[in-house]
């Protein structure tokens, strides 16, 4: 049983300059593996009590993300990317469900071109997730890609 | 009278042109101030929930629960409602520009100005409002239109979970069902990096920790609930108005940055959450039976018995309980072969996996995919990289391109609100070793096995300060027979996928049987762990078999050089014989083998039946050996919960 501590301290830029960045944003996906033991679960969302000049407390790894305890809005796509990746791959391959209908909701994707989007995704997930522990930063770019290839849904592209 | 007039108009003009001299506002505070006397505003409900106000336990007066001392204008602000408020008020005037940094008072302490401006219809050319840019900012992010109460079932093997959580949900106009999860979470909590679960408890329980409102999107918490502790998620939509709304979520603003001693079981994540409803519906009168013991269920069930304050409730199974849904769907072959997928045993090209139709290859690699991420949030993670064979499984099953047709997790037919109450008093009569006795049991919280399930978590009892005293017949007359400040016990039927450990704990004062005969009450510490398993069919069946090898320490002078030590096993079976008849027939044995040597063991058969939510017969039968000495108890009580 090897204990992968993925400490991905991404993450999650929009375009640009993503190594220059890492770490300033994103709640660090310490979500699974390398979690044993139920207290450090718990106490993987909790408050780190350092409230900075915000309003509200941070929770660990959304400082940079968040004004005033919401986030601000260039994150608001990547963070929910960096923040449901399992879910996220699970609805892609499945065709739909409540995390897929929520990003496309950030994404602005209207009513009548969401069976398109799923379909398409579902079609792109080796792109999307093109390995294991796809960081989120590649997970947006390869599916800002699968937009932009995409006759209806070029739109899109630049939602993301 | 129309020179008058125009004098007036005129004197108007005058005022709206030139910039009132400082000694002006002084004059308007004055005012206020004078006025909110009058009307005696800093002893009305709206203030003393905004602040926090709470009667003080033995002197007159109050006191605010808040211990930031950025909460209070005034020095005395914690203890004094009026100097507060008249400290609010003249920290209105001040014209401090809104900074990264800080916020001028009127926008820090938003709800209380929202609060005294309409009480004392402030005038904006005398009191000029201030734009507020940050609240407004994110106000307009969170675009509210409703308000959830949120509370993710218990947690057993978290003792700082047990008793379940809640948190508030912020709803956003351009959301609906389906989109909730971009909604925001207000959760209060003690902020803390402890990780050592039984030091956050101990000192939870006495306060150090400081509890603080935090507040992120809410599909981290559902990350955090459903996926990584396996809690259920029961969401309560509040039917609040408009502007109870708007009070709601100016005073978290207030409360963003301020810090409130946390305790686990007054001063708590729930209590607050009361308090804060409270402010946005002053009508409300709900924490103050909680004021000592706020358990969340039961808070939850004064906030859903309030006359339309719950819209709909809506329930979010976790991933444990999904997979073992869909397991209980599954042939015995599909169950092997999620199995063998999950741990990477057998890959999606096997043959006997490739045999199988397409909607059933889609549940396998479903619930494969599930069960594999289950097993990596425990840490357990059965391949040496567990996200490469995730990502396969979600590819085999993004080509089928069918949906798996299984039904959703059934909605329980009770929810954690309509179980019974959480204090329970019993009235029996028995007879134990030839005397018969009556007997008076209560606690004050919160669920023991034997009591209906009915919106518990299957297997988990959590008991404090049961006592029970008996009168006797014959000389003994009243005695106390026993009292268990704890008593904990987590039973986890284990079954092919869930490999859980079951363990109990308990510490109290038990009568024991001595050498002479006499039977002292000493105190005793339990604790055991076991394996538990549903029979004959690990997955359906309702009868449940355990196994505990438990161990156990007495301390008392009245016992045979002051302590005993022992060691030994017990077992169980647990049937619900109808959904309204629990039986529970048990052994334990104990081999005390320091201290005060004996071999004592117990057997017995405890059996339940629920009359309705509220009430519940029990029926228990026992045979004890201590000292060697031998004896049997029967015991037929009436069980009531409130």
């Amino acid at each position: 049983m090897k204990k992968v501590l993925v400490a991905i301290a991404l993450s999650a830029l929009p375009a640009v300059a993503f190594a220059d960045n890492v770490g300033t944003c994103g709640w660090g996906s310490k979500l699974l593996d390398g979690q044993k033991g139920v207290a450090p679960q718990v106490l993987a969302v909790t408050t780190n009590g350092t409230f900075g000049n915000q309003t509200f407390g941070i929770s660990s790894g959304t400082s940079g993300c968040t004004q005033d305890g919401t986030v601000t809005s260039t994150w608001k796509t990547s963070m929910f990317i960096d923040g449901n990746k399992e879910r996220l791959a699970r609805d892609i391959a499945t065709g739909g469900g409540e995390t897929l209908d929520s990003l496309a909701h950030l994404m602005g994707i209207r009513a009548e071109h969401r069976a398109q989007f799923n379909r398409a995704a579902q079609q792109n997930l080796t792109r999307i997730f093109p390995s294991g522990d796809t960081p989120t930063e590649q997970v947006v770019v390869a599916l800002k890609d699968v937009l932009s290839s995409d006759q209806i849904l070029s739109q899109y592209a630049a939602s993301i | 009278m129309p020179n008058l007039l125009r004098a007036c108009l005129f004197l108007v003009c005058l005022s709206g042109l030139t910039t009132p001299p400082p000694a002006r506002a002084d004059d308007y505070l004055d005012e206020l101030t004078a006025r909110s006397r009058e009307l005696r505003l800093h002893e009305r409900r709206e203030w003393q929930r905004l602040l926090h106000y709470i009667s003080n336990l033995a002197r007159p007066g109050v006191h605010s629960l808040a211990d930031a001392p950025g909460f209070f204008l005034a020095r005395n602000g914690k203890t004094n409602p009026r100097a507060e408020l008249e400290a609010t008020l003249a920290s209105f005037f001040s014209t401090a520009e809104e900074t990264g940094d800080s916020q001028n008072p009127q926008c820090r302490f938003i709800a209380r100005y929202a609060w005294l401006k309409r009480e004392l219809a402030f005038d904006p050319s005398r009191l000029p409002p201030q734009p507020c840019k940050r609240f407004n900012a994110w106000r307009e992010s969170l675009n509210p239109q409703g308000v959830t109460l949120v509370f993710p079932a218990a947690f057993l093997n978290n003792p700082s979970s047990m008793y379940g959580h809640t948190l508030l949900r912020i709803d956003a106009r351009d959301q609906d069902e389906r989109t909730r999860l971009l909604a925001y979470a207000v959760n209060y909590s003690a902020s803390t990096s402890e990780t050592n679960g039984i030091t956050f408890a101990i000192n939870g329980l006495i306060g150090t920790y400081p509890g603080t409102f935090s507040m992120m999107p809410y599909y981290l918490k559902v990350r955090e609930y459903n996926d990584l502790e396996n809690r259920d998620i029961w969401e309560y939509e509040l039917d609040l108005k408009p502007e109870e709304i708007d009070r709601l979520l100016m005073h978290i603003w207030e409360l963003g940055p301020v810090w409130f001693d946390y305790y686990f079981f007054d001063e708590n994540c729930s209590y607050y959450l009361l308090e804060v409803l409270e402010v946005a519906r002053p009508g409300l009168d709900l924490s103050g039976r909680f004021r000592w013991w706020a358990i969340p269920t039961d808070t939850v069930r004064a906030v859903v018995e309030e006359q339309g304050l719950l819209k709909d409730a809506v329930y979010r199974p976790s991933n444990a309980t999904l997979i073992l849904h869909r397991l209980g769907l599954m042939s015995a072959s599909e169950r092997a072969l999620v199995s063998d997928l999950s741990r990477g045993r057998v890959s999606t090209e096997a043959p006997l996996f490739a045999a199988l139709p397409p909607v059933d290859q889609a549940r396998v690699l479903e619930v494969s995919y599930d069960y594999l991420n289950y097993l990596r949030a425990d840490g357990r993670s059965p391949v040496g990289e567990p996200a490469v064979l995730a990502r396969e499984l979600m590819l085999a099953r993004s080509r089928l391109g069918v949906d798996a047709d299984d039904a959703p997790v059934p909605v329980p037919d009770v929810r954690p609100d309509q179980g019974h109450g959480t204090a329970r008093i019993a009235v029996g009569a028995g007879r134990r070793d030839g005397t018969d006795f009556v007997e008076l049991r209560a606690r004050p919280s919160y669920h023991e096995l034997m009591d209906p399930e009915s919106g518990y978590v299957r297997g988990a009892q959590i008991e404090f300060f049961d006592f029970a005293l008996r009168y006797y017949g014959s000389g003994e007359g009243l005695r106390l027979e026993e009292f268990k400040p704890v008593d904990i016990v987590s039973i986890s039927p284990r079954n092919d996928f869930f490999e859980t450990l079951s363990w109990n704990v308990d510490a109290g004062w038990a009568r024991t049987r001595i050498e002479s005969g006499a039977e002292p009450l000493v105190f005793e510490v339990n604790g055991g762990a076991g394996l538990a398993r549903n029979v004959p069919d690990a997955l359906h069946s309702s009868t449940l078999i355990y196994a505990f090898l438990e161990t156990t320490a007495r301390v008392d002078e009245r016992i045979g050089r002051g302590f005993a030590l022992g060691a030994g096993p017990s077992i169980g079976m647990i049937a619900d014989l109808t959904p309204r008849w629990r039986a529970d027939l048990h052994a334990r044995g104990q081999r005390f083998f320091a201290g005060d040597t004996d071999t004592a063991w117990e057997a017995g058969l405890r059996q339940r039946y629920t009359l309705n939510t509220n009430n519940a017969l029990r029926l228990d039968l026992s045979r004890e050996c201590q000292e060697k000495q031998f004896w049997n108890t029967v015991l037929i009580s009436l069980h009531h919960y409130f």
